[in-house]
């Protein structure tokens, strides 16, 4: 609607117009740079600069559909709307559910009425963990998070409980009949605290705070920094982040004609949510059955089955269809996030630029239930010194419960890690007056390395896409020594201008023709 | 040169580029990773896929009808893929770990493979040919060095009628490794993948904004079966890189979201995207028979790091806690003149 809109109001819109224009849409799977691309081939298109047969057509076939560029068979119903997500289906007699959501990070329950939330008309039932038929317990790793909270609650937002009704309003209306008493808890909301002697414990099983600790040792790292002309020590810290997939958190469930305990939902891991449901319902596992409905981005917050059992156990209890549908704010606060990391990190290495020996230390808060942080933290440490090899190696990660939520998102702990890694390996170049890609390839892996976890590589293609981009962008070589200044492969055609916020509005105020650049925005004038 | 960027050559906006590498294993970690597929060619000359797939909007379901049409003969769009159910297909595990192309991918290329046997089985039979001189492909079916050739419609509706459905079924095994608890020694991957981008910013060194300009990213996919499909991978991921390089936190004080809406969670929008030039590498996956690998999660990986080493490269900062929001560029801005001034 936005691309539209941009095109009826100047049908000749450049690039840069398109993008101001559609600065109010948010996209989390494509980068926008292909939708910038369609709405440059639909306006060339309506201005009859472009056959309208190229909008249909497909490039002309070869040999072999592989590494042909076949048009998105699911692109149409998602660019028309017509896709159905589960947001968007209704069934006869279906019920809406609403869900009480804990407002402190730590707390014990020390009671739940539902009593005058269930006497209200339209309430169909209510449900909390006293609900759960068989055994209770999620996640991808560890079993340690209840389909709602369970004694006590370890993160604000969790589920408390959850009201299945005639309509929206009604279960709405019921949440703030039900009556939940609360003692609040310490709680902890920095790794550095959770491992702290004296912290609060978050679980019983769990008394040291620790999710998973994940080792690599290889070779003899005291020799290794022996060896070192240059030893660099730092530390590195990332950030929380949400993964914003623009379908929020959706389902609906119902028990089939064969008895069979049915949910729909965007989840990215049907196989394994099947199992847990099953004996968290205490039902065999061919009585459950899940369904993927259409996915709206996942980015690995879709992993989690945080909402699914309510919607089962409600479907159980009144045997009609219930749907659930997040809002944003909701998707905001019950949802997992990336891990927050620290790492330590100490790099040893000659004066050749070849790194003789590695400490790396992370910390990363797990959140309040374990989700994806045993895994996370596994893959942090596999990939934790980057591809290069290593001879003498010490890592350890560390997840570490807190009473804030963490989880799985898109990397799984290798972005976390290899930021770290790839800032020091430039740290180092400078130190050593190395062009950054020549550090990269005296230490990188080749055929016949060995990995940090000593897996010996048959290849390693590293070399070809350190060429790659070093041809691309017609790097300058030179040490990464603050050298913006002066280098000479800048503002080359394959970069965008610098944007200039209302730059448009400030041309069209001066009566400039569309495409037309101010040569000042009023800030830059007033210098 | 226009003259935005004539008036831009100042003190105020300093520009510098960096890069960063990375690597990345293929399929589950330090496990064995398993898919399972279905194919039956149909009538009408189409096929018909169940497997437990998942499209979460990064164009599988593309990728596996090219797949299953390059395997069978028929043509793409004649592919129907079958919806992801416990109940109804079989087990092809999660959408994610950079496996699906890989895992399922594969499962489908054998499992088509097998529906193509029995088909070509009854066609060699009717022609009274050898089954290994006939070539199926975009909907034909033929046997060479001949001149026999038909439609894959008739191929299906002959070899149905002599009483035979052309069906198949496969699972792919990726065989990885647990860890030594001790050492941490394992083989967690069978493939692994690589890749390296260039960044180059602009700092405003009043506001503290860092505008990315252009990214160059290289990725070694193993075999790329939709390249524009493997663009919009990459593309995705240094956008999702850059909004955790510069701008995306989700805030808690004492366990509470002070970030609770995206009017306050900041995401890259349409004016924060670089020009974004990909060059696929394709160094084949010797281990699998698509040998394909993928590019889900490690395209985001070296953005972040290549942007912190190109602010470093622009004002001589170096960023070492994300995002490197304007706030913190600032700062890092003054402590660097009161060091240099003491």
């Amino acid at each position: 609607m936005a691309a539209t809109n941009c095109l009826r109001q100047n049908p000749d819109a450049d690039i840069d117009e398109i993008k101001e224009r559609m600065g109010g849409n948010i996209c989390r799977c494509t980068g926008y740079t292909k939708i910038f691309e369609a709405v440059e081939i639909a306006r060339d298109v309506i201005a009859g600069r472009r056959d309208p047969a190229e909008l249909e057509g497909d490039e002309p076939l070869g040999q072999s559909f592989i590494g042909h560029n076949v048009r998105r068979i699911d692109a149409p119903a998602k660019v028309t709307g017509r896709l159905r997500y589960a947001a968007d289906v209704k069934m006869v007699d279906m019920l809406h559910m609403q869900v009480l959501r804990s407002p402190h990070a730590h707390a014990r329950i020390l009671s739940i009425d539902t009593s005058e939330a269930e006497a209200m008309d339209g309430v169909e039932c209510v449900i909390t963990a006293e609900d759960v038929p068989g055994t209770d317990g999620f996640g991808v790793f560890v079993h340690d998070q209840p389909i709602m909270a369970r004694g006590k609650v370890r993160h604000v937002g969790e589920a408390v409980a959850a009201v299945a009704a005639e309509d929206l309003v009604t279960a709405r209306r019921a949440l703030a009949k039900i009556k939940v008493n609360y003692e609040e808890l310490p709680g902890v909301y920095t790794p550095e605290d959770a491992i702290k002697d004296g912290a609060a414990v978050i679980h019983d099983y769990a008394p040291d705070n620790v999710v998973k600790h994940i080792p690599l040792r290889k070779g003899d790292p005291q020799s290794g920094f022996a060896q070192a002309d240059l030893i660099l020590e730092d530390e590195f810290t990332t950030q929380q982040v949400e993964h914003a997939y623009l379908e929020p958190e959706a389902g609906y469930a119902y028990v089939d004609h064969d008895d069979v305990v049915t949910v729909h939902s965007p989840s990215q891991n049907i196989t394994h949510h099947r199992h847990m449901l099953a004996d968290i319902l205490g039902l065999p596992i061919n009585k459950v059955r899940m369904v993927m409905s259409a996915v709206g981005g996942g980015f690995g917050g879709k992993e989690d089955m945080i909402y699914q059992g309510m919607l089962a156990i409600a479907a159980m209890q009144t045997m009609r269809p219930v749907t659930l549908n997040f809002t944003r704010e909701e998707s905001l606060i019950a949802s997992a996030k990336r891990h927050p990391s620290k790492v330590k990190y100490k790099m040893g290495l000659t004066k050749e630029g070849r790194i003789t020996a590695i400490a790396f230390d992370m910390l990363s808060d797990g959140g309040a239930y374990g989700m994806s942080s045993e895994g996370v933290m596994r893959k942090a440490a596999i990939l934790s010194c980057g591809p290069y090899e290593v001879h003498n190696l010490c890592v350890d990660t560390k997840a570490v419960y807190t009473n804030t939520p963490s989880g799985a998102f898109r990397t799984f702990g290798g972005m976390q890690a290899q930021f770290a890694t790839e800032s020091m390996m430039d740290m180092a170049a400078e130190a050593l007056n190395l062009d950054p890609f020549e550090i990269r390839r005296i230490n990188m892996y080749r055929a016949g390395s060995l990995t940090h976890t000593q897996h010996k590589l048959d290849r390693a293609s590293l070399d070809q896409v350190l060429d790659a981009a070093e041809k691309a962008s017609n790097w300058e070589k030179g040490a990464p020594s603050v050298r913006g200044a002066t280098r000479g492969d800048l503002a080359g055609p394959d970069v965008r201008q610098p944007c200039t916020l209302g730059a448009r509005i400030v041309a069209e105020a001066r009566d400039l023709k569309p495409g037309d650049h101010p040569t000042a925005t009023p800030t830059e004038a007033a210098e | 040169m226009n003259a935005i960027t004539e008036t831009r050559a100042d003190t105020r906006h300093l520009r510098g580029r960096g890069m960063a590498a990375s690597w990345y294993g293929i399929a589950r970690t330090a496990t064995i990773d398993r898919a399972g597929a279905w194919a039956e060619l149909d009538d009408g000359g189409t096929a018909k896929i169940v497997t437990g797939v998942t499209e979460i909007g990064e164009g599988i379901l593309t990728v596996l009808a090219q797949v299953a049409a390059e395997e069978t003969g028929v043509r793409p769009e004649d592919v129907t893929i079958g919806d992801n159910d416990t109940a109804r297909s079989p087990e092809a595990a999660h959408a994610g770990a950079t496996r699906q192309t890989y895992m399922i991918g594969n499962s489908v290329a054998l499992a088509a493979r097998e529906a193509r046997k029995v088909l070509f089985e009854q066609i060699a039979e009717i022609w009274d040919i050898e089954a290994d001189s006939l070539r199926a492909f975009n909907g034909e079916l033929w046997a060479e060095g001949t001149n026999q050739r038909m439609t894959m419609a008739d191929a299906v509706a002959q070899c149905k009628a002599r009483g035979v459905v052309p069906v198949g079924s496969a699972s792919f095994t990726a065989h990885g490794t647990g860890l030594d608890p001790v050492d941490g020694k394992g083989s967690p991957w069978q493939t692994y993948v690589f890749g390296t981008q260039v960044a180059e910013v602009e700092v405003d060194t009043w506001t503290g904004e860092v505008q990315v300009l252009g990214i160059w990213a290289a990725h070694d996919v193993g075999r790329a079966i939709n390249p524009r499909g493997v663009e919009g991978q990459i593309e995705g991921g240094v956008v999702q890189g850059l909004g955790q390089a510069l701008m995306e936190e989700y805030i808690t004080v004492d366990g509470h979201t002070t970030t609770h809406g995206f009017a306050k969670y900041i995401l890259p929008t349409s004016l924060d995207v670089p020009e974004i030039k990909c060059i696929i590498v394709e160094d084949e996956d010797p281990t699998s028979p698509l040998r394909a690998k993928g590019i889900g999660e490690p395209a985001l990986v070296p953005t972040a790091p290549a942007i912190m080493n190109a602010i470093y490269d622009a004002i001589g900062v170096r960023m070492k806690s994300l995002p490197a929001t304007p706030e913190k560029i600032l700062k890092a801005l003054q402590d660097k003149k009161a060091g240099k001034a003491a």
